[in-house]
């Protein structure tokens, strides 16, 4: 059967990913709908995950990690690098898309993903590491509770 | 089939008119002898007092000095009753008083139905988990999934006597009988036989996880839904994960070779099909029942019209076919194992019924059947053939046994003995009160 023999391989993300990538963020958007219906998705959704991605890849201001199995691209990481204007540390990388295909979750391999990308970021002068994600996320409340993260900003909304 | 509706409609009519006339199916009759009134001074006060205060120094003694060793619960929240769906608790009574009465008649055991008008997971839960004392066992009934997973899985884990969700393993343990004693007339095994499944409902969701616990190779079992061929690349992957993780699990487990598509994708070269989607007829083409294997096994257990007539996946080349209806051949029954199962879980006091004792049953149930000189319109035993409810029971206890989960333990004959002497004084039970015209006959 299908499983995960060797672990998966991490580098940065390159031009000819981004079909892929935008994939993987249009899971993302669909996972995070589950959480909310304040985060239900747009129409053109795929559209505007490709651009999105494709201007991404290219940007000095982030980093886009992905995740290799055999040489298919099966995870994605972007996280902004950010200057903070009224506290310090000042520099901030802040991860906003971080996504696993379903199979290749476990094993570490989101721990994995996450050391590699905080790696990336501490030699690039990152002082601090952030993550945005749905508050009704547990899985992701957990793993970044497990990883020494704490919550230190919220954002409530409210529909008009 | 408008002959097969006119009897259908025909049994409606006498079911609600029996129902009225005999006030319900079940009742409860004392054990013991009064020989006089002052014999409650010895079932009841000051006698009573004693044993329970016994039971107060030892909770264990309840099972020895009470009914509580043979007593089960049947809860229900009436969401999936039958091919109904949501009718409520009220309206599911009638089914569990009939699931009691298959209890009794066949296994000798005390079920005792209780419709909860509790809905929500935990509230089940809980309450389930209030009426431990009273009872040895549970059987949950009729709850929808995955409502139904949730439940059975942390009742299992958390209480001390059987906890059985008979949609789920009831389905998948007859069903394994039916898939064994098929294999072994068209010369498979477990381990090289390409299994897949039509509807991802807890039937089949249970019954793959029996599978892979009965040898079969999780990566030859294929899975389809409304949405085609179950994998990890799916899109809805991540929405199972959240609400229906069991599912979520099979995905990712299930189909090594990674096949996507559609039904007709999944068959080829497929040995067995187990099919539990949805009424048919016509509920899938049957000419992709051509795909398949030579000596296909193809079971078709949407009730009450199977998703495609036996007839026609004959025509279309399998070898076996069984359905969920008594008036075709190869019927697959869940009557046939949950009576015995119990019985056994009972009589060996285990403390669960394990996948373990599932596989035992069903293993038993098809030696059964190749014993008996199985053929191709009779791979299963059916009700009526009532010694192999012993044999099932002594094999699950003894298999209690085997996994340390029992606190009675016997030879396979003892417990088989037993088993039958109890079943049979249930039989006998009923027919001398038939014969003396307590239980009259149905008006004409």
């Amino acid at each position: 059967m299908a499983g995960v023999e060797s672990k998966l391989r991490y580098r940065d993300a390159r031009n000819g990913d981004v079909d892929t990538l935008a994939e993987l963020v249009v899971r993302l958007k669909r996972l995070n709908e589950e959480f909310d219906s304040m985060l239900t998705v747009r129409d053109d959704i795929k559209v505007v995950s490709r651009s999105y991605i494709s201007s991404a890849v290219k940007d000095k201001n982030c980093i886009v990690i992905v995740a290799e199995y055999k040489g298919k691209v099966v995870g994605l990481l972007k996280a902004d690098l950010r200057e903070r204007r009224f506290s310090q540390p000042m520099r901030e990388g802040r991860i906003i898309e971080f996504y696993i295909m379903p199979e290749y979750r476990k094993h570490g391999s989101g721990t994995e993903m996450l050391h590699h990308a905080i790696e990336k970021m501490k030699h690039m002068g990152v002082q601090m590491i952030s993550a945005e994600f749905p508050s009704q996320n547990k899985i992701s409340v957990q793993f970044y509770a497990k990883q020494g993260f704490r919550p230190i900003t919220n954002i409530h909304s409210k529909l008009l | 089939m408008p002959k097969k509706n006119e009897k259908t409609e025909e049994l409606y009519k006498l079911a609600v008119r029996y129902s009225k006339f005999y006030g319900g199916k079940i009742s409860v009759t004392p054990s013991v002898p009064v020989r006089s009134l002052d014999d409650f001074s010895i079932w009841y006060t000051p006698g009573v007092a004693a044993v329970s205060r016994a039971i107060e120094k030892k909770h264990e003694l309840s099972f020895e000095l009470t009914s509580r060793w043979n007593t089960i619960a049947i809860v229900s929240d009436g969401t999936r009753v039958l091919g109904l769906g949501n009718v409520g608790p009220e309206a599911a009574m009638p089914v569990m008083e009939g699931k009691a009465m298959i209890f009794k008649y066949l296994g000798g055991v005390n079920a005792v139905p209780l419709t909860v008008n509790v809905h929500d997971q935990q509230g089940i839960f809980n309450t389930v988990s209030a009426l431990e004392p009273a009872f040895g066992g549970f059987n949950l009934e009729d709850i929808e999934s995955p409502k139904c997973f949730y439940l059975l899985d942390n009742l299992r884990k958390s209480l001390k006597v059987p906890v059985w969700h008979d949609d789920q393993q009831g389905t998948a343990g007859a069903t394994l009988a039916g898939l064994l004693s098929s294999m072994r007339m068209t010369g498979r095994k477990p381990s090289q036989t390409k299994v897949v499944f039509l509807g991802t409902g807890a039937a089949n969701v249970a019954t793959a996880r029996i599978l892979s616990v009965a040898g079969f190779d999780i990566g030859n079992i294929v899975m389809v839904d409304s949405k085609g061929v179950l994998n990890p690349d799916r899109d809805d992957m991540d929405e199972l994960m959240l609400h229906n993780p069991w599912k979520y699990d099979l995905a990712i487990k299930t189909n090594g070779e990674r096949i996507k598509g559609s039904l007709k994708d999944a068959l080829k070269g497929a040995d067995a099909m187990v099919a539990a989607s949805g009424p048919g007829p016509n509920r899938f083409p049957k000419e992709f029942i051509k795909g398949m294997n030579k000596d296909a096994i193809v079971f078709l257990l949407a009730n009450p019209v199977p998703e495609i007539w036996p007839w026609e996946a004959k025509a279309m080349g399998a070898k076996i076919v069984a359905t969920g209806r008594s008036d075709f051949p190869n019927q697959v029954n869940n009557s046939i194992i949950f009576p015995a199962l119990f019985r056994g879980a009972l009589d060996s006091r285990a403390s669960t019924i394990t996948d373990e004792m599932i596989v035992a049953a069903s293993s038993e149930i098809a030696k059964y059947a190749y014993e008996k000189g199985s053929t191709e319109e009779h791979i299963i035993p059916t009700m009526k053939e009532w010694e192999v409810y012993p044999n099932v029971a002594a094999a699950v206890a003894r298999k209690a046994v085997e996994q340390k989960i029992a606190k009675h333990s016997m030879s396979a004959k003892k417990f088989h003995d037993n088993a039958e002497r109890i079943i049979e004084g249930s039989r006998m039970t009923l027919s001398a009160l038939i014969k003396s015209r307590l239980i009259k006959m149905p008006p004409q």
